[in-house]
């Protein structure tokens, strides 16, 4: 068993805690480091490697205060490598929460939700 | 303000390091983030740092006698209550100012104190000071003069100062300290740069309705201390967090922008950014220098992106989005494309040739 990908989170960096063994998969916060891909791309490789041997479901949860484009970018490359799990029949579903004042980032799970093909729930909260 | 805003508080304070200018309410929470912001901003300065507790005690002064000063006109129009904050850094000299409206008839008082606050020696200062703190006020409004006899002993210098008149019954009370890294103040001559350099930038902010202008290093690090104030800032003015997460994420991009694509200065990202407001709502420009070979590619770009609908935009973005992730192409353009979809007007922007090698790219959104 893979250990657990773990992110206390900080300023411009998310809180990132993808804990298989509880079967939770927990990202939020912000997220603006200039050199976003370094950030992502660790995360996004242990995606890869943990899905030889995923668990039945992935549940996802998303609660984001701000990101920036790059950072966009990046969480659309992590949210389609989980996808790929899917190809073994596995499932993987995304929780979206979002704050009802908060176009910003509704909006932006609703980009997500429209070209990503997992369940992707938009939660206000 | 307008595009050329830019270019012109750039060209005034071209030789700075870093500068700070800020117009706006001065409460305790803006304040803390001020003093903060100026912290990081001279200890990223190689020889500064040794003055940081000197000009972070300076600073807290100087806001202690806005505030105080500013409780006489809460009951004014709200705009009336501007106050300005400056910090600025060229060689080794840190300078700090600032200015706060007083009521005209107080006016021939506050000179009386400057006056012999600036004629007493080292010496005389300590005396006065302990007196005050005796017998309690010199000033009418508690405490003012003791805020600046401690201004005048630490600095170890003359306080600069001005009144310019506001209105009938206002006039804008201005004072200024210069600090030396190797503390030798007497040698600081004022010519370097007069209190009346001050006065004229804030009169320009009031004029365009600017409430900060910062310019300094654009790298990551530099850049987090100034998003929080303007967060700070955002907070305050609005409701819906919607408009404001907009304009903090116009910020993010265009300074990120910044770091990554201008023409670096002895390993700084050197930019200016003007954060204003206006009728249709809040004003974001900012400035840089960039490569003059890099001129084209960027002017094509921001006018392609100016000539696309809305949906062409839509679709330009979901293409860019789902593009696998190439470090060499920088995330192709992903976020002036997003920035486009997220404004109501087109990217107003200008390059400015400086000589062979550099031009002053500036940009103007109105978000």
């Amino acid at each position: 068993m893979e250990k657990q990908f773990y992110f206390p989170g900080s300023e411009d960096k998310p809180k990132i805690n993808f804990d298989p063994k509880n079967n939770v998969f927990e990202i939020m916060g912000n997220s603006y480091p200039e050199e976003s891909p370094k950030f992502y791309i660790p995360l996004i490789n242990w995606v890869t490697e943990y899905s030889n041997y995923a668990n039945d479901k992935t549940h996802v949860v998303c609660k984001f205060e701000y990101f920036n484009s790059l950072s966009a970018k990046l969480l659309y490359e992590l949210f389609f490598e989980l996808q790929k799990i899917t190809e073994s029949g596995k499932k993987v579903s995304i929780s979206w929460y979002y704050d009802p004042n908060d176009h910003f980032i509704l909006e932006k799970g609703q980009e997500y939700k429209n070209v990503l093909e997992i369940p992707f729930d938009l939660i206000s909260y | 303000m307008d595009l050329n805003t830019t270019f012109w508080f750039f060209e005034k304070i071209k030789d700075d390091n870093l500068c700070l200018l800020y117009n706006g309410l001065i409460s305790d929470d803006i304040t803390n983030k001020l003093i903060e912001l100026s912290e990081y901003n001279i200890n990223n300065i190689e020889g500064l740092s040794k003055m940081r507790k000197k000009a972070s005690f300076l600073m807290a002064e100087c806001f202690q006698n806005i505030i105080r000063h500013g409780e006489m006109v809460t009951d004014l129009e709200k705009h009336m209550n501007n106050s300005f904050f400056l910090t600025r850094n060229w060689n080794d000299i840190y300078c700090i100012a600032s200015g706060n409206l007083v009521l005209k008839k107080n006016i021939h008082t506050i000179e009386a104190q400057m006056e012999v606050v600036n004629n007493l020696n080292k010496d005389e200062l300590k005396d006065l000071y302990l007196q005050v703190l005796e017998h309690n006020e010199i000033s009418g409004k508690g405490g003012a003069g003791l805020g600046l006899i401690e201004m005048a002993r630490k600095s170890g210098q003359k306080l600069q100062f001005e009144f310019e008149d506001y209105n009938k019954s206002f006039s804008y009370f201005y004072n200024q300290i210069l600090l030396r890294a190797d503390e030798a103040p007497e040698a600081l001559s004022i010519s370097h740069s007069p209190i009346s350099d001050a006065v004229y930038l804030h009169k320009k902010m009031q004029e365009k309705n600017i409430l900060v202008v910062q310019k300094g290093d654009f790298a990551q690090e530099s850049i987090l201390p100034v998003l929080k104030i303007i967060d700070n800032n955002l907070k305050n003015v609005f409701e819906s967090s919607s408009s404001k997460k907009r304009i903090f994420h116009v910020i993010v991009e265009l300074l990120q922008n910044i770091s990554k694509h201008c023409c670096k200065n002895q390993k700084i990202s050197e930019g200016i950014i003007l954060l204003g407001q206006s009728k249709k709502g809040y004003i974001i420009n900012t400035g840089n220098y960039i490569e003059n070979s890099k001129v084209d590619a960027l002017r094509d770009h921001l006018n392609k992106l100016n000539s696309m609908s809305k949906e062409e935009l839509k679709s330009l973005y979901f293409s860019k989005l789902k593009e696998r992730y190439v470090p060499e192409n920088n995330g192709a353009g992903i976020g002036l494309i997003d920035l486009a979809r997220k404004i109501a007007s087109p990217f107003v922007f200008d390059f400015h040739p400086i000589d062979n090698q550099k031009s002053f790219f500036s940009i103007h959104i109105v978000a």
